[in-house]
């Protein structure tokens, strides 16, 4: 028996056509948005929010006590009231009363309570959770574990009102009281060590202005309004779906072929294409990261032989260090690389802090004859003729280390090479995995380094450049200067905001002067998003930040 | 008698294989340990306190040394538990078993395709001996060999996602579709692993076909193959029942071991299409140095391959008794 070649091609037309016939209207919903993410979240829990997707959403799906949103005049942050109405800070700043709402639920119907809050600080500060802000109640009176001591902070004034005591001398801002409040019901009835791996770190329950539809492991996120939330409003988002996509080439495809509405971190080369198409806001979130090239102040083998601090041979000097400075060209790397999205890094106060830089400070020029002049004032010449220069026998030649999948360091690690060579300084390029780089960057074996910061906000340089090198582990480049650590140290007691600001000042300008490390440039996250997507408003928090009020 | 004969090397087939992979999981354990970085290297960042960072690697076992960290592994690896992955915060077994029916999905689909494929078109070829379109496949298949998978990924993804948006370019389904009948959610997983399972298929393919091509030219030049011709059998006949199992014996060792392969994972198609797999599991479990879930995805890879590899064999000596003895030695 054979089947007729006719009724073949009417069986492959007909499923051909149901198999392109058969679309899912729901992503072209205009009620929701998708976002693209690189790599799936580990959990759904606000206790563990150590990635930036994490925190995205985990903002969006349990209620603060406070919000915080930017205010682009001054530079700062400022405080908007959520769970708590409003505050009221005692004389010495040493206590704050707290108004609560009492219109809030969690997901599964219960009440969202002054208890819930007490509960909060008391999980998030225990040292056997490790949560993502254990270490970070400095203002709270706490245990030896760092823990807070639950009877000494809080006082419940009534069901809706709460008095939080700090700890005296300590400096507390409403930033401390910014994370998301989890639910005592859930979290009390388990031992603490399971709240990490317990179901409801997956499935959780939640009190924000949306609620978790679904997750789709390493697929989606898929998010809902809480239309019983206070934060509700008709007319705005109503679901968003985080998407997972890991390649960022398919990430770009789907921005333009419509099956995303949003993606960061695109390349600048890229962008053109993304404005010509007319389909796309194309901006960019400026002043949270910038590159550096890291100096080892120290001599590394000293101190892994004998912990010894010795200056490093060819880094220890100021002098030799601001040399190094001038002789990169980094507006290379920001014009042909970056393609203006970044700008060119001072010191570590990034331009957003409007009011804490010092914006009248040149910046250290690509000028080969005048680090020359200061390298030779250092001793550094050419005696033998051979194109390196040396001093006490030991010629100028070092390693740099980067890490291998970062393109931008790559070509800017191979402009500076061609830079030092014109002075007479051997460089090479390391390549390694970035693990790799951590842990060396960490054992403080490197020479140098290209890597990158993102600056906390609000701003903190202490856990970066105070000279205690065992109390300070991310002191990278071993940096040590009294002075700077006195400023650092003032920074946190109680002054004003304009002696503050002072006082950032003065750090940037012994940062400058210093030169640690060579600071790079500010790198720009460009974001694209969907023209049809309103009120988005991409600042030094974030892009995706408070989506409740997006249209 | 038979019987045991043949159950008798199989067992030692099994343990030997046992042994391996043992020695290969151990070998690993070390090795990711003795490496430079650990997983607290993740919660190194400015808003996360140093002390957390010590807290990490006390709850992970760090602090310990490594022939105690391996005892610890080796006696809960022999009741099945693998340890909980760092990054999923899960036993890593579940954390397998969530990707590892997607995977067996993919790589089945692919390796049908690619032996079909391989075959129908080497009998095409062979149908056209010498002619244009034997040497336009055979340059071809080279060609396609040749060809990446992330370079005919995105080309896909170009033409039919952007272009002709005909298929969808990343996912194994729609996301955010609400629950649908049977026969759309059939269709909507068809459309999303259309591109993936072609794109993977297509570095596989051409291997299958030169080795049914050059067995069938093979087979053609000897006697069997002229005595049934001398004999007036027809030349479909003589393909069909004689050539293509008579070729069959060397690609089946090739397929065993292949399958296994795809089944570990093909990272790049699953990267490039978003998908799920094991090689996208591994490679993150390698990158963020969550050491259970490494040890858990080589030994799940080393099973399978070792799996597939013995199917093979036994595939192979079901069709010829004479290998008995090679084989399973």
């Amino acid at each position: 028996m054979t089947v007729p070649r006719k009724n073949i091609s009417l069986f492959l037309s007909i499923l051909f056509s149901l198999f392109i016939g058969c679309k899912n209207n729901s992503t072209t919903s205009s009620s929701q948005v998708v976002i693209a993410i690189p790599s799936d979240v580990e959990r759904i829990n606000p206790l563990f929010s150590y990635s930036i997707n994490e925190a995205n959403i985990n903002e969006l799906l349990f209620l603060s006590l406070v919000k915080h949103t930017w205010n682009r005049q001054a530079g700062e942050l400022k405080t908007e009231p959520m769970f708590a109405t409003s505050w009221e800070w005692n004389l010495d700043s040493s206590a704050i009363m707290l108004q609560l709402r009492d219109d809030v639920q969690w997901s599964d119907g219960v009440p969202l309570s002054i208890n819930d809050v007490i509960f909060s600080f008391d999980v998030y500060s225990d040292p056997v959770v490790e949560s993502y802000l254990y270490g970070s109640f400095k203002c709270f009176y706490t245990d030896k574990e760092e823990h807070i001591i639950s009877s000494k902070t809080f006082e419940k004034l009534s069901e809706t009102k709460l008095k939080i005591n700090f700890k005296p001398g300590s400096t507390p801002t409403l930033f401390n009281l910014d994370f998301p409040i989890v639910p005592k019901h859930i979290f009390d009835k388990m031992p603490r060590t399971e709240i990490a791996t317990a179901e409801e770190s997956f499935a959780p329950v939640t009190s924000g202005p949306f609620t978790l539809e679904k997750w789709e492991k390493n697929q989606a996120v898929i998010i809902k309004e809480n239309p019983t939330s206070f934060l509700h409003k008709d007319g705005n988002i109503k679901r968003i779906i985080f998407k997972v996509i890991p390649d960022y080439n398919a990430r770009l495809a789907q921005l333009k072929n419509g099956e995303i509405d949003l993606a960061e971190y695109l390349k600048p080369e890229d962008v053109s294409q993304l404005k010509n198409s007319g389909s796309f806001v194309v901006t960019s979130l400026k002043g949270r990261e910038y590159d550096y090239l890291g100096w080892n102040n120290l001599d590394p083998i000293l101190y892994k032989k004998s912990g010894k601090i010795v200056p490093n041979k060819l880094f220890g000097s100021v002098k030799t260090r601001q040399a190094l400075s001038m002789a990169i060209n980094r507006n290379e790397v920001l014009s042909q690389y970056l393609r203006g999205y970044g700008a060119v890094a001072n010191s570590p106060i990034s331009p957003i802090f409007k009011n804490a830089v010092d914006d009248k400070l040149p910046p250290y020029s690509f000028d080969l004859a005048k680090a020359r002049t200061l390298l030779e004032e250092e001793g550094w010449s050419d005696k033998d003729q051979n194109g390196i220069l040396e001093k006490e026998g030991i010629e100028f030649k070092f390693t740099l280390t980067i890490s291998s999948n970062n393109p931008r360091r790559i070509f800017a690690a191979t402009v500076f090479k061609n830079n030092f060579r014109q002075l007479g300084i051997d460089m090479k390029i390391d390549q390694v995995e970035l693990g790799m780089l951590i842990d060396r960057i960490n054992n403080k074996s490197v020479d140098a380094w290209m890597a990158s910061w993102i600056i906390p906000i609000p701003l903190d340089l202490k856990f970066s450049w105070y000279s205690n090198l065992i109390t300070t582990p991310m002191n990278f480049p071993s940096y040590q200067n009294k002075e700077l650590d006195a400023l650092l140290d003032n920074l946190e007691t109680k002054i004003t905001g304009q002696q503050k600001n002072d006082s950032y000042k003065k750090v940037e300008a012994i940062l400058y002067r210093d030169q640690p490390v060579t600071f790079l440039y500010w790198i720009d996250n460009v974001v694209a998003y969907n023209k049809k997507l309103k009120n988005i408003e991409v600042t030094p928090l974030g892009t995706v930040h408070h989506c409740w009020l997006w249209q | 008698m038979k019987r045991s004969l043949s159950i008798l090397p199989l067992a030692k087939r099994i343990t030997t294989s046992a042994f391996v992979l043992f020695l290969t999981v151990s070998f690993l354990f070390v090795l990711v340990r003795i490496a430079p970085g650990d997983p607290s290297q993740k919660f190194i960042s400015p808003k996360l306190s140093p002390k957390l960072v010590e807290k990490v690697k006390t709850s992970f076992q760090l602090d310990k040394q490594i022939h105690v960290q391996y005892l610890s592994f080796v006696k809960n690896a022999a009741t099945g538990n693998l340890g909980v992955s760092y990054a999923f915060h899960r036993p890593v077994v579940e954390v397998i078993f969530d990707v590892l029916p997607f995977t067996i999905l993919f790589a089945v689909s692919a390796f049908a395709l690619q032996l079909i494929a391989g075959l129908l078109l080497a009998v095409f070829a062979f149908h056209h001996n010498q002619k244009i379109w034997d040497k336009l496949l055979s340059r071809g298949s080279m060609f396609l060999y040749a060809v990446p998978s992330f370079v005919s990924g995105l080309l896909f993804i170009y033409v039919f996602s952007v272009q002709l948006k005909i298929f969808p370019s990343s996912g194994i389904k729609t996301v955010g579709t609400l629950e649908s009948s049977f026969f759309l959610l059939l269709v909507d997983y068809t459309k999303h692993l259309f591109l993936p399972v072609l794109v993977l298929s297509l570095t596989g393919l051409p291997v299958y076909f030169k080795y049914f091509r050059e067995n069938f030219e093979e087979n053609q030049k000897k006697l069997f193959t002229l005595y049934l011709r001398a004999n007036g059998v027809s030349e479909r006949k003589i393909l069909l029942s004689h050539l293509i199992p008579n070729s069959l014996n060397s690609i089946i060792a090739y397929a065993g071991v292949d399958l296994g392969i795809l089944f570990s994972g093909a990272l790049i198609t699953e990267v490039i299409f978003s998908l799920p797999g094991m090689g996208r599991l591994t490679i993150n479990a390698i990158l963020g140095h969550d050491y259970p879930l490494i040890v858990g995805c080589t030994l799940t890879a080393g099973i399978l391959i070792i799996f597939t590899s013995l199917l093979a064999d036994l595939i192979r000596l079901n069709i010829d008794k004479r290998l008995i003895k090679g084989l399973l030695n």
